[in-house]
């Protein structure tokens, strides 16, 4: 029997961008808390 | 600044450098996907989440075994480097555990029709997720430096002994998860365009994990530099 590719891009779209947002969001943490870190064993 | 606090920030410097190649890898990983990738006839646009679903899944079950690995070791050899590698990948595992568990369901909703279901590898997956933000919590809950990195060793091997039921877990349950593509006896069942997507995109979380990981040993290091200064003030 013949069958239609499914129009589902949204999923996709919603996966890509939950992804950028967790590993970007992890490295801007990281990188927020080295700047924190650097500038607290100045101080010490 | 002493001896200690520069090389924690050289080892944070490495790791951030490491991070950002990670990142701009990613980008590239999406170019792959969305370019260069057929669509797949009876999944649709929705097929290609599986270039970031099976690399985060690679790169959590990589950060728990190594924990595991690395808690084992510290409670034979007392080395204070393997405890500080155990909680960053711990960290880092539930980072990517977390992109496993969100893109999982939004793949699995217009495949199966729903969200989730509570088959064998799905379950296990979400328990070492919680396992490890508990291993996470005990270490914030515990003050002693010596008892933490005892008390999480031992959780972080019961955590790392869930991996290998994850993997096998198709195999040994009835499960909708589909069975290993590519990490199976016989040779990987791709086309040459989504393969070399696939290994591209596992080389990326691989490399971003070495730099979230050394990052976030770097500022372990860091922290331990400034104790260390404050007390001998």
């Amino acid at each position: 029997m013949p069958f239609e590719t499914p129009q589902n891009g949204e999923y996709l779209v919603a996966a890509y961008v939950i992804t950028a947002v967790i590993l970007v969001g992890y490295c801007v943490a990281l990188w927020r808390r080295a700047k924190k870190s650097v500038s607290g064993n100045r101080k010490a | 600044m002493t001896a200690a606090s520069d090389q924690a920030a050289g080892v944070v410097r490495r790791g951030l450098v490491l991070s950002a190649i990670g990142l701009l890898g990613l980008a590239g990983v999406y170019l792959l996907a969305l370019g260069y990738t057929p669509v797949e006839a009876r999944q649709g646009l929705a097929q290609k989440i599986f270039y970031l679903h099976v690399p985060a899944a690679w790169a959590a079950l990589l950060s728990f075994s190594l924990v595991g690995i690395a808690s084992a070791l510290y409670l034979w050899l007392k080395d204070d480097r393997l405890d500080r590698f155990a909680a960053a990948s711990a960290e880092v595992g539930v980072a990517f555990s977390a992109v496993m568990l969100t893109t999982g369901p939004i793949w699995a909703k217009p495949i199966w029709g729903t969200w989730w279901t509570w088959d064998a590898r799905l379950t296990l997956t979400l328990f070492v997720f919680f396992l490890f933000i508990g291993y996470l919590g005990l270490r914030a809950a515990v003050h002693d430096p010596a008892e933490r990195a005892r008390f999480s060793a031992v959780v972080g091997i019961l955590g790392m002994l869930l991996v290998p039921f994850i993997h096998l877990s198709v195999y040994l349950f009835r499960t909708l998860h589909p069975q290993p593509i590519v990490l199976k006896p016989s040779e990987p069942s791709l086309p040459p365009e989504m393969l070399t997507t696939l290994l591209v995109s596992t080389l990326v979380f691989t490399v971003l994990y070495l730099g979230f990981v050394t990052t976030r040993y770097g500022l372990a290091l860091a922290d331990e530099a400034r104790e260390e200064a404050r007390y001998a003030v």
